[in-house]
């Protein structure tokens, strides 16, 4: 019997699909890899077995007994713990106290044993090979990597049983990962049930008994290790993207033509290191790339956002250095950024403030008048232009459909003359037929002469736009080229780290 | 992803070796503050020619630092929750009025001194309310209540100065000593020790800082964030009851204005003792530093015969490079 | 931007506040609706009206943004003022000494939020006690008498112009069509909008955010200053202590005006409406001998009434979403 089961878990987010009929088992003793592209429903399903949101449909069953979490101490005290990314961390409190809140071990008179706590996280700090030191330190002063740590010995500390890493490497240097999986490693030896979720194909073989892949919400199958090639599991993960050509009509010779934009080894760490991107006028170059492999921060860097250790930024052949999005986007650069909500909207702001946040300048009329009249043309004309459907310019952008505010953000970078144009997951979580009335404007732009690049991890989406794909992982390019001769499975496989994946051209 | 937008906070990838205590301690906050305080002490006594430790300075400038570190330490603890409140002078003109009244009407000390704190638990509990049933902000709410408390001094006192307050006060805070303290200063010493000890040591204490640094994560740990932001400002208005006692033992005399301009003084305090207006960080004894500062600057330029109009000056100057310089060591490697 | 930047509720709001209160005063007696009544009433919101136009400026560029100094400005600055004319200089290099003065001040406080990057309320009650003090020893604490000043200083805050106060007609009104351009009509405007409801999505759009903060600051600290100015001749003396009750009353008036504390939301023309709230409830209640001191009290009610209002709007609007 498993500890944990879930059975045709299905999740919906407004109308849009998140999870479709999960079935998923995992054993005492077990590390479960839960493989996939990011959107591919991993994190909707952790947030259901941590009891954050709760399924449509589906069972989960802990022992064989069907369970229904009220809430996230509910599913804690049934033993499921998280560990994320990103810990979620009182960062002025100590270590000992991160670990205690809300549970600390007290005195009669309410003091709070700090020894007694200490002396009951020993043996699992021992189990984790953790300095006692690091007790009394402020959380803040550890790297994410302990702060982790810490965060397993809180769930082995509160006889969590099923634990679940949520891409914990992400941001772990490769001593750290070692030293997780080792502790993993060790966790499952215990006869716990660990849950691992990931898109980094390389670390399946590290860890893995049993490896599910996911995909569009969906399993596409469950193995247990040895049972399937790297291989097949790229193939597996690139499903989606099976069946979606690539560009029917690249334009290769304006790909191959001189690069208008470019930067030549740019390192930013920790985010990236030596990267170089040849962007070419009249083209899309599409940056495939997963969540963490530092593409947008590229992005960011050429659009004057992040200071930049090394390597240079050129643009028609002339090295620039942009201190600030207002110049970068005077010299000509225009970056649509990759979070809507956070980076984008003006949520509760007309539309036509939003269409023309980037123009102002264009704009003002002596004395500091902002031509209204203009602006309001502009923003009927970029809205019929780009199909936005709203009442008016004037309607709060917050109250338009997830689509229609998404194409209102592409519009404002769009509809500008710019000569290059950064474009960051352009069609994030947005309906089917939007997507494709974007795509088709990013042709269209590319066709008037503009260099684009798309940064994507949408494998369809890269395939349906680029003329030329570079593949990013962990900071760095690791693959370049047409995107027919890499084929959908090698730029995954490039993407996730697999073995066999193209290199780089010299 | 935005981790490179939004700038992450610079962290050591290892454990650094402990350091000694002595060192560590005055590296931080609380040893910077120290240094302040024993430089100005000593500039202030050479200057002054040793005018410093003339009996009645002391008793003044110890009474002084009692009125203000009272209500800062709940001022500390309700920064360190996330909040604020601004009504404190006012309400500190509130009780002392309604208070003052009640000794000048000739009712003892028994029934006067519980009065006083329950006045002020009351009036606190009020912000408390508005903040969280109403859910307006805590610096909109006390701005109302500011307003609000300031208006029932005037409805109290009528246009009349309350005057006739019996000297047992005095008595009992200022005159009364044990040792070298005034009973006022042992008072709010005892005060902030107390609370120094709670929030380092009690659970409850603890939680209080849980909530400030993640409220989310607090909430979701079970704690009741709203108990906790409730008794806070319960707390505070306690405590500036028993300042506003304190105050009429210092001056047995209630003005329409009693308290105005009082709060920015403690709030100084509090900033100035490094609690940060975020929540979550900040101690007790940085706040009786930041208010001792406080305090000695204003004495200090009354016994170096400057102009005493400099201390607001130098208040100035000292919040500002303090928190710029903690400031500047503190911030996070930020993008761009 | 459509409209005059304010919530139609909001708005409403305000002018149901003002007709209540005038209402109810009318109804105790008729003569407050009298015009010389009216500019009464208007003299005496002139001056923490303006320092509420800058103000307003600075919360709505959000992060907090708070300005704490403006009466300590206004004050220092009408002490510089007072100096200049104490000198039998001539009044106009006095007043123009007092706006520099407050820009000077208001660049301070923006530096050193936006360069310092210390949290403004911070900043700015630290610069509120400097800016006091300041003034306390530039005078060594005594009011400076400036009744024997040209009268065409003086007639700035004493003068009428066809029938109307000299700076109600000819300060407030202009200081006020400004702001409501600059907010309404301008780029600096519709950045500051754009920076207070989203600061990061701002600065990804080119918009140059920390110095459109800066700028807020400054334009607090003129206005700061005018409205010393204003006092100082109404008055006929500059005090060092001038404002007190300016710093709280004017972020009280903002956010009664509509603004939401966390930015993004001000307006010039809900400022100017909840100043008028404010201006009635208060003459009204001095016109009917009720000692003024209740205006603290009404003012403290309707602004935590109001904020309450609010949150239940926007409350039953989400649950309806």
């Amino acid at each position: 019997m498993s500890l944990v089961e879930l059975s045709g878990i299905t999740k919906h987010f407004g109308g849009v699909r998140a999870l479709a009929g999960v079935d998923l088992g995992v054993e005492a003793g077990e590390t479960h890899v839960l493989l996939g592209e990011n959107g591919a429903g991993k994190s909707t399903l952790i947030r259901i077995l941590t009891g954050a949101i709760a399924p449509d449909s589906g069972t989960i069953r802990i022992d064989g007994a069907a369970r229904v979490f009220r809430n996230p101490q509910h599913a804690q005290a049934l033993g499921i713990a998280a560990v994320y990314q990103e810990p979620l961390v009182y960062r002025h409190l100590t270590v000992l106290e991160n670990m205690f809140v809300g549970q600390e071990i007290c005195g009669p008179a309410g003091t709070v044993r700090r020894a007694a706590m200490a002396a009951t996280v020993l043996p699992w700090f021992r189990e984790l090979d953790l300095d006692t030191d690091l007790l009394a330190r402020p959380m803040s002063s550890l790297s994410i990597g302990y702060q982790q740590l810490v965060l397993i010995a809180q769930a082995l500390l509160r006889n969590a049983r099923i634990i679940i890493f949520d891409e914990p490497t992400s941001i772990l240097s490769a001593a750290e990962t070692d030293r997780l999986f080792a502790i993993i490693a060790r966790l499952r030896a215990g006869g716990r049930a660990i849950i691992y979720i990931t898109h980094r194909l390389a670390e399946v073989p590290r860890i893995a008994d049993h490896v599910t892949v996911l995909t569009d919400g969906a399993v596409s199958g469950t193995f247990s290790r040895g049972e399937i090639s790297e291989e097949q599991l790229v193939t597996l993960m690139a499903g989606k993207a099976r069946g979606h050509a690539p560009l029917a009509s690249p334009r290769p010779s304006a790909a191959e033509a001189e690069p208008v934009f470019s930067v030549l080894g740019l390192s930013a760490p920790p985010y990236f290191t030596d990267v170089s991107w040849r962007i070419p006028a009249g083209a899309v170059t599409g940056i495939y790339g997963l969540v963490g492999s530092g593409r947008s921060e590229v992005a960011l860097a050429a659009f004057g956002f992040l200071r930049p250790t090394g390597g240079e930024i050129r643009l028609d052949g002339r090295i620039i250095a942009p201190r600030s999005p207002k110049e970068a986007i005077r010299l000509g650069l225009g970056y649509l950024p990759e979070d809507r909500k956070l980076q984008g909207l003006f949520a509760n702001k007309p539309l036509e403030s939003n269409l023309t946040a980037n123009v102002l300048s264009r704009f003002v009329r002596a004395p500091m008048r902002l031509d209204f009249g203009g602006l309001m043309g502009e923003a009927r004309r970029v809205m019929s232009r780009y199909n936005i459907k709203a009442p008016n310019p004037l309607t709060v952008i917050r109250t338009l459909s997830g689509g229609n505010q998404q194409k209102g953000l592409f519009a404002r970078w769009a509809s500008r003359p710019f000569r290059v144009l950064i474009l960051d997951e352009p069609t994030r979580g947005i309906d089917v037929h939007t997507k494709d009335e974007i795509h088709a404007f990013i042709r269209n732009l590319a066709a008037s002469g503009v260099a684009v690049v798309v940064i994507s991890s949408d494998l369809p989406e890269v395939l349906a736009v680029s003329d030329r794909v570079i593949v990013m992982r962990e900071g760095r390019v690791v693959a370049e080229g047409w995107p027919r001769e890499l084929g959908a499975e090698g730029i995954v496989a490039a993407a996730v780290g697999a073995a066999e994946a193209p290199r780089v051209p010299a | 992803m935005m981790s490179g937008a939004r700038g992450r906070t610079r962290q050591a990838s290892k454990p650094i070796p402990g350091q000694a205590a002595l060192g560590r301690f005055i590296a931080s906050r609380e040893g910077v503050l120290l240094v302040t305080l024993l430089v100005l002490g000593v500039a202030i006594d050479l200057g002054s020619h040793g005018a410093l430790w003339y009996r009645a300075n002391v008793t003044s400038f110890l009474v002084d630092f009692a009125i203000t570190a009272i209500p800062a330490t709940g001022m500390t603890i309700v920064i360190l929750t996330g909040g604020i409140d601004v009504s404190t002078g006012s309400m500190l003109g509130l009780i002392a009025a309604l208070g003052g009244k009640l000794l000048a009407a000739g009712w003892g000390l028994a029934v006067a001194v519980p009065a006083f704190l329950l006045l002020g638990a009351l009036f606190g509990l009020v912000n408390a309310i508005i903040i969280i049933e109403g859910a307006v902000p805590p610096i909109v709410a006390t701005l109302g209540t500011l307003s609000i408390y300031r208006m029932l001094v005037f409805i109290v006192l009528g246009s009349a100065w309350l005057t006739d307050i019996p000297p047992v006060l005095t008595k009992i805070f200022v005159t009364t000593r044990l040792g070298p303290l005034p009973v006022a200063t042992l008072l709010a010493l005892a005060v902030m020790a107390g609370f120094a000890i709670f929030l380092r040591f009690f659970r409850a204490g603890r939680h209080i800082y849980a909530l400030g640094n993640n409220e989310e994560a607090a909430r979701l740990a079970g704690l009741d964030v709203l108990r906790i932001k409730r008794a806070s400002y319960v707390l505070i208005g306690i405590f500036t009851g028993l300042a506003a006692l304190l105050n009429l033992g210092e001056s047995p005399l209630v003005q329409t204005s009693t308290g105005s301009g009082f709060v920015l003084t403690v709030i100084a305090a509090v900033v100035l003792g490094g609690t940060e207006l975020s929540g979550g960080r900040g101690t007790i004894l940085g706040t009786l530093f930041g208010t001792l500062i406080v305090q000695l600057v204003q004495d200090g330029v009354v016994l170096l015969h400057i102009q005493p109009f400099w201390s607001g000056v130098l208040l100035g100057l000292i919040i500002l490079v303090s928190v710029g310089l903690s400031h500047a060591w503190h911030r996070p490697a930020e993008a761009a | 931007m459509g409209g005059i930047g304010i919530d139609r509720s909001r708005l409403l709001l305000l002018i149901v506040f003002l007709g209540v209160a005038l209402g109810g005063y009318a109804l105790i007696d008729l003569q407050i609706l009298a015009a010389g009544n009216l500019t009464s009433m208007a003299v005496f919101a002139v001056e923490v009206g303006i320092l509420a136009l800058g103000q307003t400026f600075v919360i709505c560029g959000g992060d907090g943004g708070v300005d704490l100094s403006v009466g300590a400005i206004a004050a220092l600055s009408q002490v510089l003022l007072g100096l200049v004319l104490k000198d039998r200089l001539p009044w106009e290099l006095g007043v123009l000494a007092a706006l520099c003065a407050g820009a000077v001040m208001g660049l301070a406080n923006g530096l050193a939020y936006a360069v310092l990057r210390i949290p403004s309320i911070i900043v700015t009650l630290a610069t509120m006690f400097a800016f006091y003090g300041l003034a306390l020893v530039f005078t060594g604490g005594i009011n400076i008498d400036l009744t024997a000043s040209p009268p065409s200083f003086l007639a700035i805050g004493q003068g009428s112009v066809i029938g109307l106060p000299f700076q109600v007609l000819l300060i407030y009104l202009p200081v006020f069509l400004a702001c409501a351009y600059l907010q309404l009509f301008t780029a600096f405007g519709r950045g500051l909008y754009l920076t207070g409801t989203n600061d990061l999505a701002a600065r990804l759009a080119g918009i140059g955010v920390n110095r459109i903060r800066c700028l807020t600051f400054v334009i607090a600290g003129v206005l700061a200053a005018l409205a010393g100015v204003v006092s100082a001749a109404r008055l006929g003396t500059a005090r060092p202590d001038a404002s007190e009750t300016g710093n709280l009353l004017s972020i009280a008036i903002v956010v009664l005006g509509g603004a939401d504390i966390f930015g993004g939301d001000g307006s010039v023309v809900g400022s100017v409406l909840a100043t008028m709230v404010i201006a009635v409830v208060d003459y009204g209640l001095s016109y009917n001998n009720f000692n003024p001191i209740y205006q603290a009290g009404v003012i403290g009610v309707i602004l935590i009434t109001s904020v309450m209002a609010q949150n239940l709007v926007r409350f039953r609007a989400r649950q309806r979403s």
